[in-house]
């Protein structure tokens, strides 16, 4: 434990809390009867230890003698997708980006004259980028499941809402999507219409509101009576959902047709700002299907219609319908809207519940011109005063960091909440044409060994993508984007995954041929050879020695292999070695030491079909292979005698000698060879007798003695 | 699920959350229930199991999970019979990396395993005695009682199950780690195929003494790439013909005629001719029989239109001297799939991103 020298932990170098941290245990169900004797720990993947309980050796041989348990570590981030859902936006976020660095890739290498015209269209390669991103994150907008629409239902029922995909929208509004940036306070409206329950878990949002007021409308009689409906329709009406508060007026008592005579005025009051909720001029180029107001592209056009609108509502503010209207309810609901939407600072200030909600509301009715993220930052921190959210939220902290241009606080933000992944994919979005953050993130940095903060982060992700059995072969993809230790990193990632399964080398070798990594390719084949010889698997380690072409290794492996053959091969055993010897290939050299095997055979075969001396085909070819065999270094010298004895029968051939003057001279000196190494302290002695090299020599006499006839 | 679609194919994919080995389909008694069986394995939990999802299209497509068998260790193959003999239960087979060999009986409409016979596991003289390690393939006779199954210790064996769930197993073969083998295909009731290391087919004979009946050595060509058979299909009107697919995207049949000279469909420098759909591992091979009827009848020479998979994530046909068809292109590795032996339109893969897709070939694809 670091730092803890004494008890009361006064002198420890790194102070060290104890009670900071409660030690967590774990149980090991290892199985084993007790007295272990000893235990190794060592790290597997990721968070994954690797615990090795072992009996002591030779006690009663009853049972086993150890056994390996496996302790996970830690649950995982506090993040709102589990690892499972996790794994499934990193596999599919691996095109979206391969695609845009390819694209980056592309632009680096065009011309100058050219690149500028594509550099300032390059968020058009990062908006589509951020949008397949999103999709993965989850859909916001709901499928319908029942045609019929309830109305009452004033809450469309919403997707799945994750903080991640919230936080990925709002950087894609800043960042990437130029197009909207006109329009951004508009696009931020749509942003918390979409996630304003997820800016408070605790307090009590719009949405939230909204929800209760929908559970209690089934039961309601007469809506207007209830001043909940009211602050309602208010609070919608404060952040822009106008869908909903026409919804909400429209189930007004005085729409009912028996009321209607009775309640004439009122029911022209409440339609009256119906209407104008509905014709709020919008600085915004278009509206998503069943949204409310009118759009204007330019500023001009909306202010002209802006001020018409605010003219509206003032006249109708001092009309003298009002006094007419007998349901003071309905009265002062209403005149709270005016309020609201004559930007009002006290009515909006009442009717939203946290500083976002308050901010969007400025956007609305009180600046509806806002640009700039100065003046954007200076009204954030103004609603925060009047109304400020105790604990803050994830999304909030993110806002902050953003209209401050802080880049390395967004970066921290998103890497504590979201985790690596998240920082790691949205740099693309910092750095699409914001040079600031671009300087930040891309310059390289001493103090991290030369590499800048956008490789670090792919590094980390990369190291805990390489840390899962399932997701390592992703990890590549990113580790080749980083341009200064990227490549030695996928190096070890290579090397280091297991080799137990042929399915599994396949695949790690396929990596290597897609980044040219002929070397690791080479040793990760090595690797797996050693590993399938070892594990009594010969043809599968030869295979894959061979197709390393390590001829070091194939030599050592074919000792061992004629260790088990012996000192002569039967027919018997040949069988068995047919398949291993298929296998080896007929081509010179790429067997290495185990080409012997093969020639062998060969021999072994031909010398078969000599039965009589009509086989005259058969024995020269029987001829050729032993001198092939003699003439190889690579035939080990235990076989000489038996390959030797094997001929004699060549050697005896009754018509005419089959080997001329030299290739006797050869087998000659060999055996003469095999008589002297028997005197060295490694020799291996076979079982041949004394009469078998005695009747070679004599066959070898005699054979030399008619080859010199023959030549004569 | 997503969905993607054009005037082609229809493809649906179902993200499972865990890696997805291998994927087959069960013949179906109705035409409204298809099930699919796949070999799962978890590695957050170490656990493999086998999922028979029931598969729906109406209204919309979808992958319900029935049941899950539990696998003692990680699933090497799986093996369904085309059709089954007795209606009443659906034989699977599955081998392990443990080495064990496991017989499931589904029940077709509930997609429900009612019972199981394994193996025995025991040791004889300390070895043990059915594989020695990985059990790579296993194929299931049509009546689903006789199995073979080959492993990378170079042993071949034949189980077969009786009546009253009794296992019982023969060795065929043993070549003492000399020979690895990596597939096997059953050709006739008694005759059956095996792959193995540097393209090497053997056939076998159980009525023959040794077994052994004839071997093929991918020796084609000088310097040209060699690799792992990693699947082999028969097609029932063609017993004479092999169709073998391994290493660095090579297809080729191997026509017991003409022993000597294979016939290529697929890879790098070994046919130059054609052009080739992919240069990785081509992981599954599987006669396809969704063609234009003139197909069966062709001569017996005629190579059928073969389905094949790949570590590049490729879907195809090929057929022999035409351009290949590309079906589906993934970004991800296509560890495996199979052709609805009843409805040959629909197809299932296993995807290497822990997904499950099935995909619906609405018309004759173009070629590529």
């Amino acid at each position: 434990m670091p730092g803890l020298l004494s008890p009361d932990g006064k002198e420890s170098l790194v102070p060290f809390n104890l009670d900071l941290q409660k030690p967590s245990i774990h149980t090991l169900p290892h199985g084993l009867r007790p007295s272990l004797f000893r235990i190794h720990i060592s790290w597997s993947r990721g968070n994954c230890l690797h615990v090795t309980c072992l009996r002591p050796p030779n006690e009663d041989g009853e049972g086993c003698g150890g056994k390996i348990a496996a302790v996970t570590l830690g649950g995982g981030e506090g993040g709102d997708l589990s690892d499972a859902q996790m794994r499934r936006v990193a596999y599919g976020s691996v095109p979206a980006f391969a695609l845009l660095q390819s694209q980056k890739n592309v632009d680096i290498q065009l011309p100058r004259m050219v690149a500028d015209t594509v550099r300032s269209q390059w968020w058009q390669h990062v908006l589509d980028y951020s949008n397949q991103i999103k999709a993965l994150l989850g859909d916001a907008k709901y499928s319908p499941s029942s045609v019929i629409e309830n109305p009452r239902t004033v809450l469309k029922p919403v997707g799945e809402l994750t903080n991640l995909r919230a936080a990925w929208q709002l950087m894609e509004i800043f960042y990437a999507d130029k197009h909207s940036l006109p329009w951004l306070p508009e696009s931020l409206v749509d942003w918390l219409a979409d996630y304003d329950s997820l800016i408070s878990k605790v307090e009590s949002t719009i949405h939230s509101k909204l929800t209760n007021l929908q559970k209690k409308l089934v039961n309601l009689q007469i809506v207007e009576d209830d001043p909940e409906y009211w602050e309602g329709i208010s609070s919608a009406l404060a952040v822009g959902w106008f869908d909903i508060v026409v919804k909400l007026l429209r189930l007004h008592g005085s729409y009912q047709l028996d009321q209607l005579d009775c309640r004439e005025t009122e029911n022209g009051l409440v339609e009256t700002v119906a209407v104008l909720v509905s014709e709020m001029p919008r600085m915004r180029p278009n509206l998503s299907n069943g949204k409310l107001g009118q759009c204007y592209k330019s500023k001009s056009d909306f202010v002209k219609a802006w001020e018409k609108w605010r003219g509206h509502i003032a006249k109708l503010d001092c009309s003298a319908f009002w006094i007419q209207c007998a349901n003071h309810q309905t009265r002062d609901g209403l005149k709270n809207m005016l309020q609201i939407m004559l930007g009002n600072i006290n009515s909006i200030t009442t009717y939203t519940c946290n500083w976002m909600e308050l901010y969007i509301s400025h956007f609305l009715y009180v600046r509806p011109l806002t640009a700039g993220f100065d003046g954007m930052l200076s009204l954030a921190q103004k609603c925060m005063d009047l109304k400020s959210i105790s604990g803050s939220c994830v999304l909030t902290r993110l806002i902050l960091g953003i209209l401050g241009e802080n880049t390395e606080v967004i970066l921290a933000e998103c890497s504590r909440t979201f985790g690596p992944w998240m920082v790691t994919h949205a740099t693309e979005l910092l750095t699409a044409e914001n040079n600031e953050a671009e300087l930040v993130l891309h310059g390289e940095r001493y103090n991290l060994g030369g590499i800048s903060i956008e490789e670090l982060h792919r590094l980390v992700y990369a190291q805990i993508l390489s840390s899962h059995t399932l997701t390592w072969q992703i990890a590549p993809t990113y580790l080749v984007s980083c341009p200064k230790q990227g490549l030695g990193f996928l190096e070890i990632l290579l090397y280091k995954q297991p080799a137990h399964h042929y399915q599994m080398i396949l695949k790690n070798l396929e990596i290597c041929r897609l980044y040219e990594l002929d070397s690791i390719g080479i040793s990760v084949m090595k690797i797996a050879g050693m590993h399938h010889w070892k594990h009594g698997r010969k043809g599968f380690g030869i295979y894959w020695l061979q197709q390393a072409h390590d001829e070091v290794r194939l030599n050592r492996i074919a000792n061992e292999l004629f260790d088990c053959i012996g000192k002569s091969v039967s027919d018997d055993v040949f069988k068995q070695w047919e398949g291993l010897i298929e296998l080896l290939g007929s081509e010179v050299g790429k067997a290495g030491g185990l080409e012997f095997l093969h020639k062998y055979r060969d021999f072994k075969r031909s010398i078969h079909l000599v039965q009589d001396k009509n086989s005259v085909d058969a024995a020269k070819s029987a001829v050729e292979f032993l001198m092939q065999l003699m003439k190889s270094p690579s035939t080990p010298q235990r076989f000489w005698l038996s390959l030797l004895h094997d001929s004699v029968k060549l050697l005896n051939w009754p018509i005419r000698p089959l080997l001329n003057v030299s290739q006797t001279n050869l087998l000659l000196n060999k055996l003469q060879e095999l008589s002297m190494a028997k005197l060295h302290p490694g020799f291996c002695n076979t079982n041949l007798t004394s009469e078998a090299t005695s009747s070679i020599r004599l066959a070898l006499g005699a054979n030399l003695g008619r080859a010199i006839l023959e030549d004569c | 699920m997503e969905i993607n679609s054009n005037s082609d194919n229809q493809l649906h994919r179902f993200p499972q959350f865990k890696a997805v080995d291998a994927v087959r389909w069960i013949p179906s008694i109705s035409a409204f229930d298809r099930h699919v069986v796949a070999a799962m394995h978890d590695p957050s939990a170490s656990t493999s199991s086998i999922d028979v999802h029931s598969f729906t299209t109406n209204p919309t497509p979808t992958l319900h999970l029935c049941s899950t068998w539990t696998a003692p260790s990680r699933i090497t193959s799986l093996s369904s019979p085309p059709h089954s003999a007795h209606a009443s239960l659906f034989p699977i087979a599955v081998s392990t990396f443990a080495g064990s060999l496991h017989f499931l009986f589904l029940d077709p409409i509930e997609g429900v395993v009612q019972s199981e016979a394994s193996v025995p596991m025991e040791k004889e003289n300390g070895v043990r005695g059915f594989h020695d390690g990985t059990v790579s393939a296993v194929d299931l006779q049509v009546g689903g009682r006789e199995c073979v199954t080959v492993g990378e210790d170079g042993r071949v064996n034949v189980v077969n199950i009786e009546q009253g769930g009794k296992v019982g197993w023969r060795r065929i073969d043993d070549s003492m780690g000399l020979v690895s083998y990596t597939a096997v295909k059953w050709g006739s009731p008694t005759e059956f195929a095996t792959g193995s290391l540097g393209f090497g087919i053997q056939l076998w004979d159980q009525r023959k003494p040794t077994g052994l009946v004839s071997q093929f050595k991918g020796d084609w060509g000088q310097g040209t790439a060699t690799g792992i058979v990693h699947s082999i299909d028969i097609h029932p009107s063609r017993k004479h013909i092999c169709v073998v697919g391994g290493s660095s995207g090579t297809v080729f049949a191997w026509d017991l005629r003409w022993q000597q000279q294979p016939i290529m469909l697929s890879g790098i420098g070994v046919c130059e001719s054609s052009y080739s759909p992919c240069e990785s591992e081509v992981w599954e091979v599987q006669c396809d029989s969704h063609v234009q009827s003139g197909f069966i009848s062709a001569p017996s020479t005629t190579i059928l239109p073969t389905m094949m998979c790949s570590e590049d994530g490729i879907l195809g046909v090929l057929r022999q001297g035409e351009e290949p068809i590309e079906i589906l292109a993934e970004n991800c590795a296509i560890n495996s799939f199979a052709i609805d032996p009843q409805n040959p339109s629909d197809i299932v893969c296993g995807l290497e991103w822990e997904s499950i897709a099935i995909l619906t070939r609405l018309r004759e694809s173009m070629p590529m």
